[in-house]
């Protein structure tokens, strides 16, 4: 059992560290590839290696979180929610919400926030993906899309020590935390999608053709570039997660709180050689 | 043109996804969007003739899309990058990154860019139409089988979702609820929630009494350590060619780390014996797809003998040149055209 869990901890240390790295090559690759020719060719191949590799950390991730043991329950909870946030997430374009604006963050939040970290990330990951089979618009940005999305979920129980520090689950300060965090979620999110259309807009020229452009000046120019391209539409999506988390916030924590108790039935085998059936669920 | 195996397509949208993104040579980006192009055209054609009602999807124009991220990523690289010999107008240099001058190099190296994303755009868009949503969920390795099942779950419930959405609109309509704001996001997603967590509970209650159980954790180690070590070699590969320039080592340790991923999925995958109803059906031309598809994309990152693919780097700065002409590349490329030879009839 204790190596399961070390091999668990390795699992989402690696895939965490290599997806991030994966996420800022736009800002080590210069360093890397000034020298020769051959280098600066393969450096043109290393947007279709790093979607592989964002999509091999995904797997892997992913079969370590689901190898847990998901119970039927968790699985029906979890197709259920995600089918109502992939749905909202094209209704968004029928209902005017400002910018980049999708009611799809704070369910993400708030569901990983009370049933856990892997919840989170199965939703949020799964929501991404189902949505963009639904609506077709799945493409080499999906994995990074569901990677950011996971990543929000599961990150979303690191509020839990900080409400309990700011007076427990109902007071005031829960859904300020939850809020802040959703918020700045809302923006790294556009920011983290950003930088992986970045190398295309920017064309990877500047970066290794400039004797000593490091990754400060690469740094500077995502900037500017993200400034300009981005800043309002993700400002937009910031207000709105802050905005919806503390409006119905409290509403919807109330209503997953409620469903978390009355979700607690259990299944038992029948007795053998009893006349009930194969099996009865014990709801209360 | 429906009829080839999911698994064919997909292997001709990789191709096309390896092509596109490894080469900025204006010969070769134009035969691939011409062939991706003449596809969607067709597609559109097959689309007019027999109208399908499929689940309302939000399709954005692949044209719109298209011209949007050329010229976007042409004026951002024109301003970016003050790199090359044929300037076209000179910005005053107090300006912070835009000062300097704008050059024609930028200009074209900045829409080759854009071009890039609007094939991959229209690739995928080509995939999305092909493939039906059950094709897809197929396409999802054993391995991942409680994923999958929550996809399906997803997928059947989306439809009914939809309409949950709308009632509950219109029943708050009728009481002189209007969207006016973030606030009206609301009375909206509550009972939505409400009714879809129910709703949920029933569901799960109804698997469970039919003996539906994925409780047990996963003893098995084995497929974690594999991918693990996978991800590593894969890794070390990927290094090993790009910093120090070791081509075929690097290509032996990038395979060796997706041979091991493989094996790890295939081997997680054994602990959910479960049958396809009504599997798909493998034709001569899905394997003459698939072929034509690898032999295009092995042209691009496999170092054969005798193959010069410095054609491929075309690079503008620091003076616009005539880009190389590759025909062994370019007739290798060809080949991605397979799916356009499939006889209309088979739609």
């Amino acid at each position: 059992m204790n190596g399961q869990k070390l091999l668990s901890i390795i699992t989402y240390g690696l895939t965490t560290g290599v997806g991030l790295v994966a996420f800022l090559y736009p800002f080590w690759l210069p360093a890397l590839t000034q020298s020769s020719y051959q280098q600066q060719a393969h450096a043109g191949d290393s947007a279709l290696m790093l979607t592989v590799l964002i999509g091999i950390c995904l797997a892997v991730l992913l079969l370590e979180v689901q190898s847990q043991g998901i119970s039927t329950k968790t699985v029906a909870l979890l197709g259920v929610l995600v089918a109502i946030n992939a749905t909202l997430r094209f209704v968004e374009v029928a209902i005017p919400g400002p910018g980049g604006f999708s009611p799809i963050f704070p369910l993400i939040v708030l569901a990983g926030y009370i049933f856990g970290a892997r919840f989170g990330f199965l939703l949020g990951v799964l929501t991404l993906l189902v949505s963009a089979i639904l609506t077709g618009s799945a493409g080499p940005w999906l994995p990074y899309q569901m990677f950011t999305a996971g990543w929000v979920g599961l990150s979303a129980p690191l509020c839990r020590p900080l409400v309990r520090w700011l007076g427990g689950p109902g007071s005031k300060g829960e859904i300020a935390v939850l809020a802040i965090f959703g918020g700045y979620w809302g923006l790294l999110y556009g920011a983290i999608m950003n930088i992986w259309f970045w190398p295309y807009a920017a064309g990877s020229a500047q970066m290794y053709w400039q004797p000593g452009a490091g990754a400060w000046e690469a740094l500077q120019r995502y900037l500017l570039f993200y400034v300009i391209t981005s800043l309002v539409w993700d400002l937009a999506r910031m207000v709105g997660n802050i905005a919806l988390i503390t409006i119905g916030g409290t509403a919807v924590l109330r209503v997953l709180r409620r469903f978390q108790l009355r979700f607690a039935f259990t299944y038992e085998p029948a007795p053998t050689g009893g006349a009930a059936p194969a099996g009865a669920a014990v709801s209360r | 043109m429906k009829t080839l195996h999911p698994l064919a397509w997909v292997s001709w949208a990789a191709a096309i996804v390896v092509a596109l993104t490894t080469t900025r040579n204006p010969w070769l980006l134009a035969l691939i969007l011409t062939i991706v192009g003449l596809l969607l055209a067709r597609l559109h054609r097959l689309a007019a003739a027999q109208p399908e009602a499929q689940i309302p999807a939000v399709q954005i124009s692949v044209v719109r899309f298209g011209l949007l991220v050329v010229t976007t990523s042409a004026i951002f690289n024109v301003l970016m990058v003050h790199l090359g010999s044929h300037v076209l107008v000179t910005l005053p240099p107090a300006i912070p990154l835009l000062g300097g001058s704008l050059t024609l190099e930028a200009l074209v190296y900045g829409a080759l860019n854009g071009l890039v994303v609007a094939g991959l755009f229209a690739t995928f868009s080509v995939l999305n139409r092909v493939l039906p949503v059950r094709a897809m969920l197929r396409l999802v390795p054993r391995a991942y089988y409680p994923a999958a099942v929550v996809m399906s779950i997803a997928v059947t419930f989306a439809p009914s979702a939809l309409q949950q959405i709308q009632q509950v609109r219109e029943a708050q309509a009728v009481r002189g609820h209007r969207m006016i704001g973030i606030r009206s996001w609301l009375p909206l997603l509550v009972p939505l929630l409400e009714g879809s967590l129910e709703r949920s509970m029933q569901l799960a209650e109804a698997m469970m009494s039919r003996g539906f159980a994925t409780g047990e954790a996963v003893r098995d180690r084995r497929p974690q350590l594999l991918m693990i070590a996978g991800i590593a070699t894969w890794l070390a590969g990927w290094l090993v060619r790009l910093a120090w320039g070791q081509e075929a080592a690097g290509l032996a340790l990038l395979a060796a780390g997706i041979a091991l991923l493989v094996a790890g999925v295939w081997l997680a995958g054994r602990q959910h014996p479960y049958t396809v109803y009504r599997p798909d059906v493998w034709h001569r031309r899905d394997v003459l797809v698939i072929g034509a598809s690898l032999l295009a994309a092995s042209a691009y990152i496999v170092p054969w003998p005798g193959l010069d693919r410095t054609a491929l780097f075309y690079y503008p700065y620091p003076t616009l040149v005539w880009p190389l002409l590759s025909p062994p590349i370019l007739l290798a490329s060809l080949g991605l055209a397979a799916p356009l030879l499939l006889p209309a009839a088979a739609a």
